[in-house]
This record gives structure tokens, sequence and C-alpha cells, in this order.
């Protein structure tokens, strides 16, 4: 079953991640980089950012959550073993997100209160969808709705926002850059070891679609929220046009084949949930399981 | 024995490629790195040694010519792939699990 995880060990992660890519950075990026004098001397956009790490905060707190639960419900020892490296990755997630807020001027006191604030309820929905199935230790849907569906989601939000970030805000484009490396071991996991253990206990099936259909409808529901609300179109066009002022029309990156400097935000709504959906039935139509068409938010 | 040997179909030799650990992919042990590079998307061609892994989107780099049927693993997100000529002949990495 975990043949495909032969080659992995602590060793492998050691040599790959804090002695690789993550070797001489600090909270996931180069020693002595600050965020972006844009963000910092501009409130509303120093606000967004606020907002959207947030939203990371939320999403890594809860892949922490989950990893972590997964392990006891692993059914063999290497799997144990991965989940174990996954989720130190996780608690690292969640420490340089949080480090991000404190560096956008979150006081330590205030962080909790910044989070229930800005959380969005539909990310919590998500999380809340997932952890029910990995707190009742049941295994294969967990590690779908973790690996496949979390990361799957995490994958692409984080190459957007990467895309958006590598020229207006190297800081955090390094940040995000060693997040999305750790995110290929997540997703490889999730979709080698689900592809086999699926064959084995093909019973599981409707649980799992069941579970796909619905964090998909929260994760479009979140997205809505952020691109679609009135107050928050508002913000990102306005935000759009500083960054484009502060540095050129290509300043803002291409992801997907397009410049995202030139979509409003409907369209930046569509591009993400179109590649993440699409995204999400590849990878299921690969070990065996059918994309459930969520309900459109 | 030896005239049948000669009717055995002959595969062209393949074509041999030196890789230098130079394209910064650091994202596994420093002596697998110069097998991986990072895929920059649509218009980033492979070359004739190369294969993208469809899980995790990292180029596999192999010091000889790929063909059908060769048998890649990829470090990154350690997924087996089988490779295969895709519908517009270019070469394509199957997962296998």
């Amino acid at each position: 079953m975990a043949d495909f995880l032969s080659g992995y060990s602590i060793q492998y992660w050691l040599e790959s991640c804090p002695q690789g890519y993550l070797e001489e950075t600090e909270y996931g990026h180069k020693a002595g980089v600050s965020e972006s004098d844009l963000i910092l001397g501009d409130d509303l956009l120093r606000e967004q950012a606020i907002k959207v790490t947030t939203q990371m905060v939320v999403g890594e707190r809860c892949a922490l959550a989950a990893s972590s639960g997964l392990i006891n419900a692993a059914p063999d020892e290497a799997a144990k073993r991965f989940l174990a490296t996954q989720t130190l990755d996780e608690a690292r997630h969640v420490e340089i997100f949080t480090q991000r807020l404190y560096d956008l001027g979150v006081g330590k006191n205030d962080l909790e209160s910044t989070l229930r604030e800005h959380a969005n309820p539909n990310l919590v929905k998500f999380a809340e969808a997932l952890l029910e199935k990995v707190e009742a230790k049941d295994f294969i849907p967990g590690v779908v709705g973790q690996n496949i569906i979390l990361e799957g989601m995490a994958f692409s939000v984080f190459e957007m926002l990467y895309a958006g970030n590598q020229k207006l805000n190297p800081k955090f484009a390094q940040t995000l850059a060693g997040t999305i490396a750790d995110e290929r071991r997540h997703v490889g996991f999730g979709e080698n070891y689900i592809g086999a253990l699926i064959k084995e206990q093909p019973e599981k099936r409707p649980e799992i679609e069941k579970l796909q259909k619905e964090m998909s409808y929260y994760m479009l529901a979140t997205f809505a929220d952020q691109f679609r609300d009135n107050d928050a179109r508002a913000e990102l066009e306005t935000m759009k046009k500083r960054a484009v002022e502060a540095g050129g029309e290509e300043s803002q990156g291409t992801w997907q084949g397009a410049n995202l400097a030139e979509l409003d935000p409907e369209e930046m709504e569509a591009l993400l949930a179109s590649t993440v959906l699409g995204e999400f039935k590849t990878r299921l139509g690969r070990i065996g399981l059918e994309y459930q068409t969520p309900a459109q938010p | 024995m030896s005239a049948e040997i000669a009717k055995l179909p002959t595969e062209p030799a393949r074509r041999k490629y030196e890789l230098f650990d130079d394209t910064g992919f650091d994202e596994v042990p420093k002596k697998y790195r110069k097998f991986y590079r990072r895929w920059g998307g649509e218009g980033d061609p492979l070359a004739p040694n190369e294969v993208l892994c469809p899980v995790c989107k990292i180029v596999i780099r192999s010091n000889r010519e790929l063909r059908p049927g060769d048998r890649v693993y990829c470090m990154a997100c350690m997924a087996r792939l089988r490779v295969a000529e895709g519908p517009d002949g270019a070469l394509v990495g199957l997962v296998e699990y």
C-alpha cells in the first residue's frame, strides 16, 4: 500500500525542506527582507493584506489540526511518518502567516480577535466539514478532504498570490514559494495514497464524493465573499489601481495565461474557481473518484 | 540464431543528455536536483528528455531521450509515472498508483 513512500523518510524531508529550499530563511523568506512599503504605507492595502493573511492562517490551522489528527488513524507506519512531517509543515505555515500578520502591524494581543473579525464564515464551514471526518478517524475521506481538496485549493490560490506578489512584494512571494513546495508533497501523498487505497475500499466513494461537493461549495462561497461583496469589490479595484500606479501594468504578474492587472474582480474569481475546480476534477478522476459539481453560491 | 537476431526490429538510438545542477530547483536532496526543474507554464516547451509531472507540475529530466513506455519518478511529490504519447504527439506522464 505505502510502496510509493518507500523512498520517503524523515531524512529525505530534512534534506529537501529545512536543508533545501528553507535553508537560510527566517519565517519563510530571506533574512532582512521586509513587507513592501507600498502595503505598509497604505492603510487600505495593509488592511486588505491582513484580511487575506487571516484566511491563510485559518486554512493552515485547519490543515494542522487535520494532518496531526490523521496520524493515529493512518493504517500503516509509512503514512504515519509522512503525516508527521506534514504536521510540522502545516505548523510552520501557521507560524509564518501569523508572523506576517505581526509584520503588517497586528499586535500579539490582538491576534485572536483579528482572526475572529476577519475569518470568512464559509472558510470556517469548509474547515468544519473536513475536521468532522478527521475527528471521526475516517481516514480515507479525511485524506481526500485534507490532501486533495484543501491542499489542492491552497496550491492554486498560493500560486495566484505568488504571481501577483513576485514583483510588488518579494518577501511575501518568497514565503509563498516555500509553502507551494511543501504543498507539492502533500498533494502527491494524497493522490498516491488514496489512488491505491480507494481500489481496495470502493464502498467509500459516495461518502468522499459528498464531502468533495460540500467542501467545494464552501470554497466557492469563500471566493464569492472575497470578490463579489460590494465593499470588497471596491477595495480590490482601488488596490489594483494603486498597485499599477506603483509598479506598472506588468507589476501583478501573469497566472494561467492571464495578466492579473487586467482582470476585474469577477474575472479573477471565475479564473480562480475554474482553475481549482478543474484541478479537483482531474485529480479525483485520476484516483477513480467522480467529481461532483457543487451548487453555485 | 544470429539470423533471428538480425530480424528483430531495432529502435533508433536514444540521444544522451548531460544534466547540470543549474536550474535552481532545490526541493529535493542535492544529489537529485539535476533531474528536475520548475515548469514555466504553457509557454515553456519540454525537451525530448523531459516530461511534466501532472500531480505537482514539476518537470522531470532524464539523461537520455524519453520514449512512450518509460517509467520515471517524481521525487518532488513521490508520483510514479509512465511516459505516454499525448493527443498532440507530445510526451505526457501518466500516474501509476
